[in-house]
């Protein structure tokens, strides 16, 4: 997809999401910036706990008690979402941005029917009657491709397999044609052949509304296929942003790197995978200077001290990371993509 | 080639359906109907498929775990299936498993050290003081510090209580190992790390893996053979490469092309499969496979496909392969 200078749709800007826990502060989200444009797809990427999440729930506000967004702002469409009243923000919520969910199970409510819960957001933002929602709901389901879309309406989410109820999911989100859409591990918790279903849908939906997607997952391969931009991240903190290709050719940052080279994968034969010592930080006490000091194997004695910025080192790539230079020559040695 | 150390001979688990007040059964979900396979001594054997294929449940009737409803599973030159509870208690000795989840498969109320140790016990094996000297090379073998043996499983993270899962396993020095999806539930980091422990454990200790996984990278990074599984019965069984390269049956092929790779320059066809996996209550006839395959015949919903040889060492249950 092209991505010309146009302004963005979302713009996140120096977001701070905190959790007030009793043993102290957890920085989940710690200034996280980033855009998204009309029409492209941006990956989130990382391993639980790195703050992904977490993200996609402060951009729709929907966290709760003990989490809070301290700091930053959220652009959308030229409105700081964070300054929006509950009501207003209610409107924009479902109609102009609406969420995918990890685990459809959970996420849908199961004392009502899968038509119900479709209509209900219509009914609320288009103000139509429920006759009319039911009948939209019905054409939504079809849309998605699940048999017997009049039959379903009446179904309560138990009796969809799991590939059925991630479709009613997605069926709900596009109920309100938004314009950005965040599926949050959105197969995740599926079977891969469901998978490739689910995927297959949502490039044709997205194609047709030619919206945007915010896809959060911890999965390279998925992002491979479906992502326009990737930003990757690590402990509350975006380490490395930029588009795919860059990313998985000339990643500069070692986590990427490391990530990249220990995964196993199917289009080559790996002698050995490398790996990522260590495991990923408690939150509660992050390790001073760059929290991917303790795993890195660039590591210097600067790393331990001061955090390294993300910097823009060639023109949409923004890396956070003091020894750039050691990385690229060890990308140079050609342990990734294709060789 | 190498003996087997594990033979399993049609292979039948059924379990009961009950409704009703008088829990009458009414009918039987055919979780693994009919399956056989040999697993040889030292190499690692992936079985594939999606869940509610009946890979787990193959485990766990190899193992006893699940009484098996029909078949025969000889390791090491003896029947598991028709062993006195006595005999199998010392063969499971033997036979080792870990499993997919790290935080219930380990006690809470148990130090690490008694949870690695109950096996030796069990076994009558070594005294006290040498059964936690064990327990310690053991943890340091699979990277855990020795000093952390008095601490109990919430102690850990998860990569740490997978490793301390494979400690357990290893406490008894056995044969075979099944890990059933003892990677799938880790963070990217560290299964890396936990992959390559296992290979450097089977090295070590020339230890054969039965691998269960759902995820087709993994396996094919790890095993020397594949057996593809789909709703109780296995569809195809070669050679890692040869599976990889020269797939025949459909629902191997389209398991193989669903897998997101991540290269953004890899192209290649995508086989969507129409429809989910059906009730294993209630399989197709003929072709368990036939309603979502794309090649299907007359054929497929009639007659069930034998698994044949269709080249050497390569074996595959489907009509396509199967007339001359």
């Amino acid at each position: 997809m092209i991505i010309n200078n146009k302004e963005p749709l979302l713009e996140v800007i120096d977001l701070k999401t905190y959790f007030f826990t009793e043993e102290g502060v957890v920085k989940a989200v710690d200034g996280v910036d980033f855009e998204v444009y009309q029409g492209e797809t941006l990956g989130i990427v990382g391993e639980s706990g790195c703050g992904k999440s977490v993200t996609a729930f402060s951009i729709m506000r929907l966290l709760d008690y003990p989490g809070k967004t301290v700091g930053g702002k959220i652009v959308f469409k030229g409105y700081n979402l964070l300054e929006k009243s509950d009501d207003e923000m209610r409107k924009v919520r479902g109609k102009d941005i609406a969420m995918i969910f990890q685990e459809p199970m959970t996420a849908l409510n199961p004392v009502l029917t899968v038509g119900f819960q479709i209509s209900e957001a219509l009914m609320m933002h288009f103000k139509i009657g429920k006759k009319e929602a039911i009948n939209k709901s019905v054409e939504l389901l079809k849309k998605v491709e699940i048999p017997m879309p009049e039959e379903r309406a009446n179904e309560y989410p138990h009796q969809l397999s799991g590939g059925m109820r991630q479709r009613a999911m997605i069926a709900m989100a596009m109920s309100c044609d938004p314009v950005l859409l965040i599926a949050d591990e959105p197969t995740t918790a599926l079977d891969v052949t469901i998978q490739a279903q689910i995927l297959d849908l949502m490039r044709t939906l997205l194609r047709e509304f030619n919206g945007s997607l915010i896809m959060i997952t911890h999965d390279l391969g998925v992002i491979a296929e479906i992502a326009d931009r990737i930003a990757i991240m690590y402990a509350g903190k975006i380490v490395e942003y930029a588009n795919k290709r860059t990313i998985f050719y000339s990643p500069l940052h070692p986590y990427t790197f490391g990530l990249l080279t220990s995964i196993p994968r199917l289009d080559l034969e790996m002698k050995r995978l490398n790996v990522i010592p260590g495991v990923v930080p408690n939150p509660l006490h992050f390790p001073e200077g760059c929290k991917f000091n303790p795993r890195c194997s660039f590591v210097t004695d600067r790393c331990k001290e001061e955090e390294p910025q993300l910097i823009e080192v060639e023109e949409g790539h923004l890396v956070r990371c003091w020894n750039i230079d050691k990385v690229a020559q060890e990308v140079k040695k050609g342990l990734l993509v294709g060789v | 080639m190498a003996d087997s150390l594990l033979k399993v001979d049609n292979l039948v688990k059924y379990f009961p359906i009950k409704k009703g007040v008088f829990r009458r059964t009414v009918g039987w979900i055919k979780a693994v109907d009919d399956v056989s396979f040999e697993v040889y001594e030292g190499e690692t054997l992936g079985l594939v498929g999606e869940s509610g294929c009946g890979k787990t449940t193959t485990a766990l009737t190899i193992l006893r775990l699940e009484e098996p409803t029909k078949g025969q599973v000889i390791f090491d030159g003896r029947d598991v299936v028709k062993m006195k509870k006595a005999d199998l208690r010392k063969e499971r000795k033997n036979m080792q498993i870990i499993f997919q989840d790290p935080y219930s498969s380990l006690d809470p109320r148990m130090k690490i050290k008694d949870i690695i140790a109950e096996g030796i016990l069990t076994h009558n094996l070594l005294k006290v003081r040498e059964r936690y000297k064990r327990v310690g090379e053991l943890l340091e073998k699979v990277g855990i510090p020795a000093e952390n043996m008095d601490s109990f499983p919430h102690e850990f993270s998860g990569g740490q209580r997978q490793r301390i899962g494979i400690a357990r396993a290893l406490a008894l020095e056995p044969k075979i190992i099944m890990c059933d999806e003892a990677v799938s539930a880790l963070d990217v980091s560290i299964r890396s790390q936990i992959i390559n422990l296992l290979k450097d454990l089977q090295k070590e200790f020339n230890l054969t893996y039965l691998f269960i996984a759902h995820d087709l990278s993994v396996i094919k990074y790890i095993s020397d053979r594949v057996v593809v599984m789909y709703l109780g019965k296995i569809v195809e069984i070669a050679d890692k490469k040869e599976l990889f390269t020269n797939t025949m049956h459909p629902y191997t092929q389209a398991l193989i092309s669903a897998v997101p790779v991540p290269n953004p320059d890899y192209k290649k066809e995508r086989i969507i499969l129409k429809g989910d996996v059906p009730s294993p209550a209630n399989p197709p006839t003929g072709c368990r496979f036939h309603p979502r395959c794309s090649k299907v015949m007359k054929i497929c919903s009639e007659i069930e496909p034998k698994l044949t040889e269709a080249k050497e060492g390569h074996f595959c249950a489907c009509h396509l392969y199967n007339e001359k």
